[in-house]
């Protein structure tokens, strides 16, 4: 019933019914062609029968060495389509992507502290909190920055928490 | 950027690199001087040129940017044709599309040169290009130039001998010269390549089966098509795009699946691929035999995928009975039954009567109510559950998606409404541990309440029942803030309602920014444009059109991106998003709305006008806009699926018609579908015209009106020969956006202003032919011949027009007897119209011949304006004066009557909802108001707490309030403008006596 296809720009004239969720960013238009243009295999859109779009996931590979890994930019299932593990296919599918076509070490993902329902969703997708960064969120909200560690970490090392939690200049990656 | 060679366009990288750090960091003085020694040292280079090109670019100038590109353009020809590297041309390439020199803006700048590609010079052209690997270049190429197939052959020989050499090695290559092969019908060699070793290219097997399967079934090879779709749903069992691909072999139909990558407004009935809906060619025997092993296959993926999130294997069934039917196989009940059997596994689930609409509109009224009588007997509707809510939910959508709430009688629909309201407030409890960020169970009931209370208000114009559909979308936000369904619906009902600032309230709460400007800021902007609310209004165009030119700016840049990395298919996809919104209706009417409502806000002072149309070009950009070739390739990107039903675009609002008993479902959805799919009909494109011919209009009435005025007497009556040409092509096409030859358009503006003809009938475009009347008007002003006949560029007539329509107009409105409160749809968008449209622009001709004809000793020139005053003409503008002053006056003592004191306003919005208690208007916001004195006890927790302070009556006061609010708003522009008139008045005076 859902079609996962890549996303495409026309896809931007037709998401209004999943970004005007107060909790999904409408992001510039050099943001999401950046993202188009570099990862397209990362940004990827669910359509149902109608062509309607049901929600859609976007994200990116990058780092070097160990830290070579997916990146969960976005990911957003309008209110309809809700409440039937769509986003979790989304999520599948980018973990595959990296896992596979890219044999990336892990996959993660940025989280507001105070987004139980997403956090939860997340854990249940198998993501763990790898560390807390302090207001991540416009210099107010801390972030939880979540991992999955992929087939190419055997010893899974790159979801081992950190002990202490970090501020936004120390991250590696943004 | 930097070479595979180590070499950046022939020059040592590490002596460009700093160049290029230079100017990421935008450090372009320092930039241009790396590279003036740079070229001290390589003066014939064609990339330092390049580089110096951008830098100046960048600097801002444009034309020493141009000239310097063109030389190492030039230098390029005349160059061997081996320094033709990619990345001189990918320089050149940002410079000349930010120069927006570039035919398309957004490829290569050689590629441009159609001619280089037509002969040997193409092929030699395009050898350099794969010389030195740019598999990219050849692709775009082909795409892009205008020899388009007819290169295709020469494309494929050129990466055909680059394979050979070098073989490929990204996807993206790979599937370009799959498309050239594609596009030639050359499937079977496509399929060779892919399950060669390229194929591997592909990361994902169901990519590559996907591909596969869509070349065997170009080439008609469907057995084999369908096998491979087989494998593809085996992998991905929701797959839906594959299915219909499986079983459009299976039926061996040329499937062609519904677009939404198009724009187009479908329409969920009219969304099936057209191809699936046919019957086969096929004989029965081998179609019901293909049937039933599809449907043994689906059988087998429902089987092994029992996860109730995958609902693909299940929807393959009732498409499967679908096809039977079609196919005349078998009769509906089949079909009756598989929706039936999809409906008891996942009614509960919101998408679940949305996603089958489709084959719901294949049965009839009976099978209908035996589908939803079999579902409602399904569940016990009493229970508190989240599955039993969800199966309530899918009940009503049902009804709601055939259009069956229709057939219902006014006492049913109350009955409805309140059902779905107490449904809501009785499972509240489900939701009181969510977390408040999250969808609360059961929302969409209010949704659907409020839409009955508008069908309802429809039926019967109660105003209560509009109330009452506010208030539960507002009760609905009390409880949880984040909906935005409520939010939209509420703009749409708030708006109509004449309550304006509230609406205007929700639609900021929406956060519409970037792209959402475009697709969903038609929910507010055409009202507002019709509002006093001015500066809102350019605030809200201002904010879009920097969005917009924002992006048309950086797209270039985005498609370099693109195409650095690359991503080929988004190179082209990116350049083709860019000309959709470079042609959006919206965007093309923005610009000229941006200067109308400068002009409306400053029209008080002809100095301030002047110079807002000297900062767009007297109007005469604005008018080329609207030329036809452009009209033509407009596209509208409005996302019209989240409007309400009973506006399916912003031009249609079926409250403002009456309401037709004796419509069927089925003929309510054809007219919202036939409105969805004309949105970019002739009136709107006519409308978009108009507005593009009025800022130059204003001009040419202004300004040359008041030349004449001042130069014709010395010139002893010469009129301005220019001006009046002009304006009279601007008239003409003006007439024809009303729908009317010129000539046919002045007899009527006389006829109605004569009396003779009944304004109403021309209801729909009367604030464009008082516009009309005004400019005919300045027009006769400077023509030297009388534009109408018995009037003439000393006569009055011309006067006497615009007063009288204007006067009748105005009239027309104010004579209405309904009270803006309790009127809803009331006369205040249109009378705002006419007053900041024609009577401004009227204003303005005045202020313009008054200033032409004031003996002003500085401005006198030599030999200069007579001190002798033009008697006739200022008599007939003294005239006119007093008339408009008449006019507006009469509005603001219609205004100051709908000012009424605000208890009153509210006890007599309030007597609406006081209905019996059996019927009328009333039941559900005494629901609504009893449930939040309850909540408390009954359910408790956070639920209680943003129920604390609910009442209908504030809800009310506050819609008095936004009420009055507009009032005082449009009184604030009818005062400024009496107080210009009153000036005028008393200059005339002084110049009369």
């Amino acid at each position: 019933m859902t079609t996962i296809r890549r996303f495409c720009c026309d896809d931007l004239l037709r998401f209004a019914s999943v970004n005007l969720d107060h909790l999904t960013e409408t992001f510039n238009m050099s943001f999401y062609m950046t993202y188009l243009a570099r990862w397209p295999d990362y940004f990827h859109s669910a359509v149902n029968p109608a062509g309607r779009v049901m929600g859609y996931i976007m994200g990116k590979v990058e780092g070097q060495g160990e830290s070579w890994h997916g990146h969960v930019t976005a990911v957003s299932v309008a209110s309809e389509f809700r409440r039937q593990k769509l986003a979790k296919k989304l999520m599948n599918l980018l973990e595959e992507i990296s896992d596979k076509m890219d044999k990336a070490y892990f996959v993660d993902l940025f989280v507001r502290a105070s987004n139980m329902p997403a956090i939860r969703m997340y854990e249940k997708l198998g993501y763990v909190v790898y560390r807390r960064v302090l207001r991540y969120y416009s210099g107010e909200e801390d972030g939880l920055d979540m991992r999955k560690a992929l087939s190419q970490d055997v010893e899974k090392k790159s979801i081992i928490p950190l002990k202490r939690p970090i501020t936004p200049d120390e991250l590696e990656y943004d | 950027m930097a070479s595979k060679f180590g070499l950046a366009g022939g020059i040592p990288e590490r002596r460009v690199r700093p160049i290029w750090d230079a100017v990421d960091s935008r450090q372009y003085k320092a930039a241009l001087k790396l590279c003036t020694a740079l070229l001290a040292k390589h003066p014939t280079s064609p990339y330092a040129l390049a580089l110096k090109a951008l830098i100046l670019e960048r600097m801002g100038k444009p034309d020493e940017a141009l000239s310097v590109s063109l030389d190492a353009k030039e230098r390029l020809y005349s160059d061997n044709i081996f320094h033709f590297d990619d990345l001189t041309l990918s320089t050149l390439q940002i410079v000349f599309q930010r120069l927006e020199r570039c035919m398309f803006g957004t490829f290569h700048l050689l590629l441009l040169n159609t001619n280089a590609f037509a002969g040997t010079d193409g092929c030699k052209y395009g050898y350099g290009l794969m010389v030195l690997g740019m598999i990219d270049n050849v692709v775009l190429w082909v795409h892009f130039s205008s020899g388009g197939k007819k290169l295709l052959p020469l494309a494929e020989a050129l990466l055909k001998k680059h394979i050979s050499s070098h073989s490929l090695h990204e996807p993206e290559a790979l599937a370009l010269y799959i498309s050239i092969l594609e596009q030639q019908s050359k499937y079977d060699a496509a399929l060779e390549v892919l399950s060669g070793d390229m194929g591997s290219l592909l990361g994902r097997e169901e990519d590559k089966l996907r591909l596969q399967g869509r070349l065997l079934a170009q080439a008609s090879s469907y057995v084999a098509a369908s096998e491979i779709y087989q494998k593809v749903l085996e992998s991905c069992p929701d797959d839906w795009e594959s299915f219909l691909h499986y079983i459009g072999c299976l039926l061996e139909h040329d499937v062609i699946l519904p677009k939404p990558c198009t724009g187009e407004h479908a329409c969920p009935s009219n969304s099936v691929d057209s191809g699936m809906s046919k019957k086969s060619s096929l004989s029965e025997e081998l179609v019901e035999s293909r049937l039933t092993s599809a449907l043994s296959f689906v059988q087998s993926l429902q089987e092994s995928n029992s996860s109730d999130c995958v609902r693909g294997p299940h929807i393959a069934n009732i498409e499967i009975e679908k096809q039977r039917c079609l196919n005349g196989i078998s009769n509906d009940r089949k079909l009756t039954e598989a929706l039936l059997k999809y409906f008891r596994r996942f009614g509960h689930l919101s998408c679940s009567a949305s996603d089958v609409e489709t084959y719901l509109h294949m049965l009839s009224g009976d099978e209908i109510n035996e589908l939803l009588a079999e579902i409602s007997g399904s569940f016990d509707a009493s229970s508190v559950s989240v599955n039993t809510l969800g199966l309530t939910i899918t009940l009503f959508k049902v009804q709601e998606l055939l259009g069956m709430l229709f057939t219902k009688s006014t006492a049913e629909l109350q009955g409805i409404a309140k059902r779905l309201v107490d449904t809501f407030y009785r499972n509240l409890p489900l939701s009181n541990d969510l977390d408040p960020q999250e969808n609360m169970f059961g929302e969409e009931l209010l949704s659907m309440a409020s839409n009955i209370l508008v069908q309802l208000y429809w039926r019967t114009r109660n105003l209560g029942y509009l109330l009452e559909a506010i208030l539960v979308l507002e009760y609905g936000l009390a409880i949880r803030k984040y909906v935005w369904q409520y939010k939209i619906n509420l703009v749409h009902l708030f708006s109509y309602l004449g309550a304006l600032p509230l609406a205007h309230k929700w639609y900021l709460t929406l956060d519409v920014k970037n792209i959402l400007l475009e697709s969903v800021s038609h929910h507010i902007l055409p009202q507002l444009l019709n509002s006093p609310f001015l500066q809102h209004t350019a605030d809200l165009v201002k904010d879009y059109l920097k969005f917009m030119d924002d992006h048309l700016k950086e797209s270039a840049d985005l498609t370099c991106l693109a195409y650095r990395h690359r991503t080929y298919s988004k190179v082209i996809e990116f350049v083709q998003f860019k000309d959709r919104l470079q042609r959006s209706m919206q965007y093309l009417t923005a610009k000229s709305d941006s200067v109308i409502l400068h002009l409306k806000q400053k029209a008080e002072s002809l100095e301030e006008v002047e110079s807002i149309l000297e900062n767009a070009s007297h109007g005469t950009r604005l008018v080329e806009l609207s030329n036809e070739d452009s009209m033509k390739h407009v596209t509208s990107n409005e996302d019209l699926e989240t409007r309400p039903w009973w506006t399916p675009t912003s031009t249609v609002n079926f409250l403002s018609e009456p309401f037709d008993e004796g419509s069927t479902p089925s003929i309510y959805r054809n007219k919202m579908c036939k409105h969805k799919s004309k949105e970019n009909d002739d009136p709107k494109l006519k409308a978009a015209e108009q507005k593009s011919l009025v800022p130059r209009l204003v001009y040419l009435s202004t300004h040359d009106c008041a030349y004449f005025l001042r130069e014709g007497e010395q010139n002893n009556g010469s009129c301005n020969v220019t001006a009046a040409g002009e304006m009279k092509t601007l008239l003409q096409k003006y007439a024809r956006s009303i729908g009317y030859s010129i000539d046919d358009a002045l007899s009527i503006v006389l006829g109605m202003s004569s009396g003779k003809k009944a304004v109403k009938d021309y209801g729909p475009d009367i604030v464009s032919w008082m516009s009309f009347a005004v400019f005919i008007n300045a027009w006769n002003l400077c023509s030297s011949e009388p534009v109408i006949s018995g009037t003439d560029c000393s006569s009055p007539g011309s006067w006497d027009i615009v007063d009288e329509l204007v006067k009748i107009c105005i009239e027309g409105q104010l004579t209405d007897g309904n009270r803006m409160l309790t009127s809803p749809g009331n006369n205040i968008p249109l009378l705002v119209q006419m007053v900041t449209g024609p009577i401004s622009w009227h204003l303005l001709v005045i202020q313009s011949c008054m200033r032409g004809m004031a003996p002003q000793g500085k401005k006198k020139k030599k030999g200069g304006p007579s001190e002798r005053p033009n008697t006739p003409q200022l008599q007939a503008i003294q005239s006119s004066v007093n008339r408009m002053v008449d006019t507006l006056r009469s509005v603001q003592t219609w205004l100051s009557d709908q000012m009424k004191p605000e208890e009153q306003a509210l006890d007599m919005l309030l007597l609406c909802l006081q209905g019996t208690s059996t019927e009328g208007p009333g039941l559900i916001s005494q629901t609504l108001d009893e449930s939040a004195a309850t909540v408390g006890s009954e359910i408790g927790g956070r639920i209680a707490q943003s129920l604390d302070s609910w009442s209908s009556a504030a809800v009310i006061r506050r819609i008095v309030g936004a009420e009055k609010e507009t009032i005082a708003e449009f009184k604030k522009i009818c005062d400024s403008k009496l107080k210009l008139l009153m000036s005028v008045s008393a200059s005339l005076s002084s110049m009369l006596h």
